[in-house]
């Protein structure tokens, strides 16, 4: 088992590794002078000069990239050329509030999916079961920026229930952070108006984030519902008198969860590198809008920082869901 | 278990459910008003960075010598009282207001001035461009603790144009939060050191900046003691359908950047007032002069008879307003150029038979800012236009950092470009000096322009003291340019705000960048 985390603990490094260079390559190749950028448009040449001189982009290519790759072992991941702090501490800053949205569009989507999944598959050809066809096909296809939109307008203008954007009220402060997650801090600080208030906030961008996920869980969770429901194990047990609902909810789902754990984990790492176009519709100030932004001044360092947090935390998942598998499965450790 | 999870989700939606529509927001007794704007604020310092959402903020934080303010934009004193120059304009002294504060208390003298002006042009960022070539750190000279003296390097008559754009920041604070030597600048990225009329209170990046109203502001408050505002609260709301329904829901009190749709639609509506007021912001299609088909003057010509000039401003709605000549109509010394190209389909094949592709049949490229809808609408007006000349376009988005890019250098620089752009000064060679040879590489000149008897006019008007003496120059500037056709020149579009009824003490001035307010004079009348 040492070996088998040992192997996959250096697979994880190799992994990172190229995932920043390749970025590292893309992003300056890209056409675009920063520099120029921030200089301003009247900028003349030298005063070019001298933020290309302060941000080291005056050095060539490789030597960027050695000073870059120095940096981020020793957890320095460079400077904004926009807003001129480290992207450390921006990503701090970032990162609790794509977090927040991240779990709780997930949570929205297990507590949605994993049940309409599990009646679907009960309900097999049934008018449930279309239902929830045609809402998963839904989840998937429709485009998060229009969903997103759409409910901007009908709960937040037209009914007036729910804000429009941001994280809490203007003119109330965020909790004293403890997590930097405002529905946990503002909990235990025992601001329950800031909780709901925070809570108002989430719904809507949640809602969109979790659309897509929440369609795949109620897919897969049918599927292996399905496939659960004609095993010999089920059938034995409805022979022997148990009831229907303690057969399913219990003895099935169990067994049907597995791969929708799976499917879970993975989702989880596609959330955080998709929550860019909701975060923008909804300014949820998190690294995906972090990351825009930035992209669009050409300042590559806090892309480079975004890309290295979603790939860090998509790869550790998987190292997760691999020793899950290696741990249920100890022919995989050996492979 | 059941039931706990009904009433459970049951409360969950009743406390969404009870969500008033916002009212303004307050402070105790005051109101503060909610700007809704796209653009984040990531430095307020003032010799570093600006943009109109920057500015905006710096000018509210800030206070310079002089203030551009009223439609048409004029020069007033602010923090000097009076200044005069010398007949060469080599020499500027400023009489400094002794009533003037810092928000720390401390008085804004002669000292500060200096220092100010050193620290711009030592950081050679941000607004040091504009004075850089004309004034040395040593020509500043403090004559007493309410006189500053600039000595010149060489004649300047725009200087004085300058000097709204250069804040005065408190050296003492500016010292004291020195790192290694950077003149205060970390500091400064989220702290201020101003004399202005607000101060910052939180400052939350990509999501809002709160700023709170100075008691006793030197200056005072125009809408009075009673009725100023407990603060401004810029609010970062990026999506125009989003800061359209901030808007309407009175989450927002006043909102920049909506759709030219979204303005029209949302002028009828009740409670909410819209301006919408010429600028100086004018948009061309710059010509690549140096290589390429475009190179070929008569080509231009032809180009610039073909365009059909109403459908720019039928892209705007109505709300813009043809150019007449290079300069904006707003500008000191406009002049109207009546040769300037008007459709004329004739005349355009006229000019395309004396070019070196008689009969078309070439193809353009036409690069606009990707996802500016206004530009690409143009590009395809131009596409339908030039088909009759049997010139077929390319209407090619591109990102902006991309589109500069390219258009540095006359050999990567596209056929056409649309560009935007803003003088930020009332005086004619901000914008002259757009046409001048040295002006290559930057993005108002991606035509590469280049004619030495304009070069020689435009060097020896910004010499010139008098303005009775520069305006003819200007003049001839104009109608040169014009000849020449680097550019279809556009128009000048409105410049438009949306806000609630009850927000007074709007004041358009059109030296402003895109989306500025002067927050200074806004209040809320209302209980």
């Amino acid at each position: 088992m040492v070996l088998f985390v040992g192997k996959r603990l250096l697979l994880f490094g190799f992994m990172l590794l190229g995932l920043l260079t390749i970025m590292f390559l893309i992003t300056n190749v890209a056409p675009g002078d920063p520099a120029k950028l921030m200089a301003g448009q009247n900028a003349t040449q030298d005063m070019v000069e001298t933020i290309r001189r302060e941000y080291g982009l005056d050095k060539s290519l490789p030597e960027q990239y050695a000073v870059y790759i120095g940096g981020v072992l020793r957890g320095d991941l460079g400077r904004s050329i926009v807003s001129t702090k480290p992207v450390v501490e921006e990503l701090l800053r970032y990162f609790p509030a794509t977090f927040e949205l991240v779990l709780v569009a997930m949570g929205l989507g297990i507590l949605i999916g994993v049940p309409f999944g599990m009646l679907s598959a009960v309900y097999r050809d049934s008018w449930i079961d279309h239902a929830t066809r045609i809402f998963s096909v839904s989840g998937v296809a429709l485009p998060a920026f229009w969903f997103g939109l759409l409910l901007q307008l009908y709960f937040a203008v037209h009914l007036e229930w729910l804000p429009v954007s941001g994280r809490l009220e203007l003119i109330t402060p965020p909790p004293e952070p403890v997590s930097r997650l405002y529905l946990i801090d503002s909990l235990l600080r025992g601001e329950f108006d800031t909780f709901r208030e925070a809570f108002q906030h989430i719904i809507l961008p949640a809602l969109v984030l979790s659309f897509p996920c929440l369609a795949s869980i109620l897919r897969v969770n049918r599927a292996e519902m399905l496939e659960v429901l004609q095993s010999d194990y089920i059938v034995a047990a409805r022979a022997n008198g148990i009831p229907a609902f303690r057969i399913i909810t219990v003895y099935a789902l169990k067994n049907a969860m597995l791969p929708t754990l799976a499917i879970i984990g993975l989702r989880f790492g596609w959330m955080l590198g998709s929550t860019v176009l909701v975060e923008t519709v909804f300014d949820w100030p998190g690294i995906g809008l972090y990351a825009v932004q930035s992209a669009l001044y050409s300042d590559f360092k806090p892309v480079l920082g975004v890309t290295l947090l979603i790939g860090f935390c998509f790869i550790f998942i998987n190292f997760l869901i691999d020793l899950a598998y290696g741990w249920l499965d100890p022919r995989l450790r050996t492979q | 278990m059941k039931k706990f999870v009904m009433l459970g989700l049951a409360a969950a939606l009743l406390s969404t459910a009870a969500l008033p529509a916002a009212a303004f927001e307050r402070v105790g007794d005051r109101k503060v008003i909610v700007f809704g704007g796209r653009q984040q604020v990531p430095v307020i310092d003032p010799h570093v960075r600006y943009d109109w959402s920057i500015r905006m903020m710096q000018q509210s934080l800030y206070d310079a010598m002089a203030k551009y303010n009223g439609n048409p934009a004029k020069i007033e004193p602010w923090l000097a009282q009076k200044w005069e120059s010398s007949p060469d304009a080599k020499t500027w002294t400023f009489h400094l207001v002794r009533n003037a504060k810092f928000h720390n208390g401390d008085p804004v003298d002669a000292e500060a001035v200096r220092y100010s002006f050193e620290r711009g042009l030592k950081l050679n960022k941000g607004v040091a461009w504009m004075l850089k070539d004309v004034l040395d750190p040593s020509g500043i000279e403090v004559v007493d603790a309410h006189t500053v003296r600039f000595n010149l390097k060489s004649s300047y008559a725009p200087f004085i144009s300058w000097i709204p754009w250069w804040y005065i920041v408190n050296p003492k604070q500016v010292k004291a939060n020195e790192v290694d030597g950077d003149y205060g600048q970390k500091w400064l990225t989220e702290n201020a050191a101003g004399s202005g009329p607000f101060k910052t209170k939180r400052w939350e990046q990509n999501v809002l900046y709160e700023l709170v109203a100075v008691d006793n502001y030197w200056k005072g408050w125009p809408q009075g003691e009673k009725n100023r505002p407990a603060g401004i609260i810029y609010k970062i709301i990026r999506e125009p359908a989003a800061q359209k329904a901030a808007l309407q829901r009175g989450e927002a009190d006043i909102v920049e950047g909506l759709t030219p749709d979204d303005y029209d639609q949302i002028k009828s509506t009740k409670g909410i007032v819209v301006q919408s007021h010429a600028g100086m912001t004018t948009f061309g299609i710059k010509f690549n002069t140096q290589t390429g088909p475009t190179k070929d003057i008569n080509l231009r010509k032809a180009i610039a008879y073909a365009v059909d000039y109403d459908s720019f401003v039928k892209v705007y709605n109505g709300a813009a307003i043809l150019e007449t000549s290079p300069f904006p109509q707003g500008m000191q010394g406009h002049v109207d150029v009546p040769e300037r190209p008007k459709q004329d389909l004739a005349k355009a094949k006229e000019y395309l038979a004396k070019s070196a592709y008689p009969n078309g049949g070439i193809e353009l490229d036409y690069y606009h800012v990707a996802g500016l809808e206004e530009a690409r609408r143009i590009g395809l007006v131009l596409l339908d236009n030039l088909s009759k000349l049997n010139i077929k376009v390319n209407v090619t988005p591109e990102q902006w950092p991309n589109m500069v890019a390219k258009g540095s250098k006359p050999d990567t620089a596209p056929n056409m470009t649309s560009v935007y752009v803003t003088p930020i000064s009332t005086d004619p060679d901000a914008v002259a000096y757009q046409y001048h040879r040295n002006a290559w590489g930057q993005y108002f000149a991606m035509s590469h322009y280049n004619n030495a008897d304009v070069n020689a006019l435009i060097d020896k008007a910004r010499t010139l003291g008098k303005w009775e003496e520069r305006a003819p120059l200007y003049a001839e500037i104009q109608k040169k340019i014009v000849a020449d056709q680097p550019e279809v020149f556009g128009m000048i579009q409105n410049r438009r705000w949306a806000h609630r009824d009850y927000l007074k003490g709007f004041a358009f001035s059109p030296v402003r960048f895109t989306g500025e307010v002067d927050l200074y004079p806004l209040w809320i009348d209302a209980k």
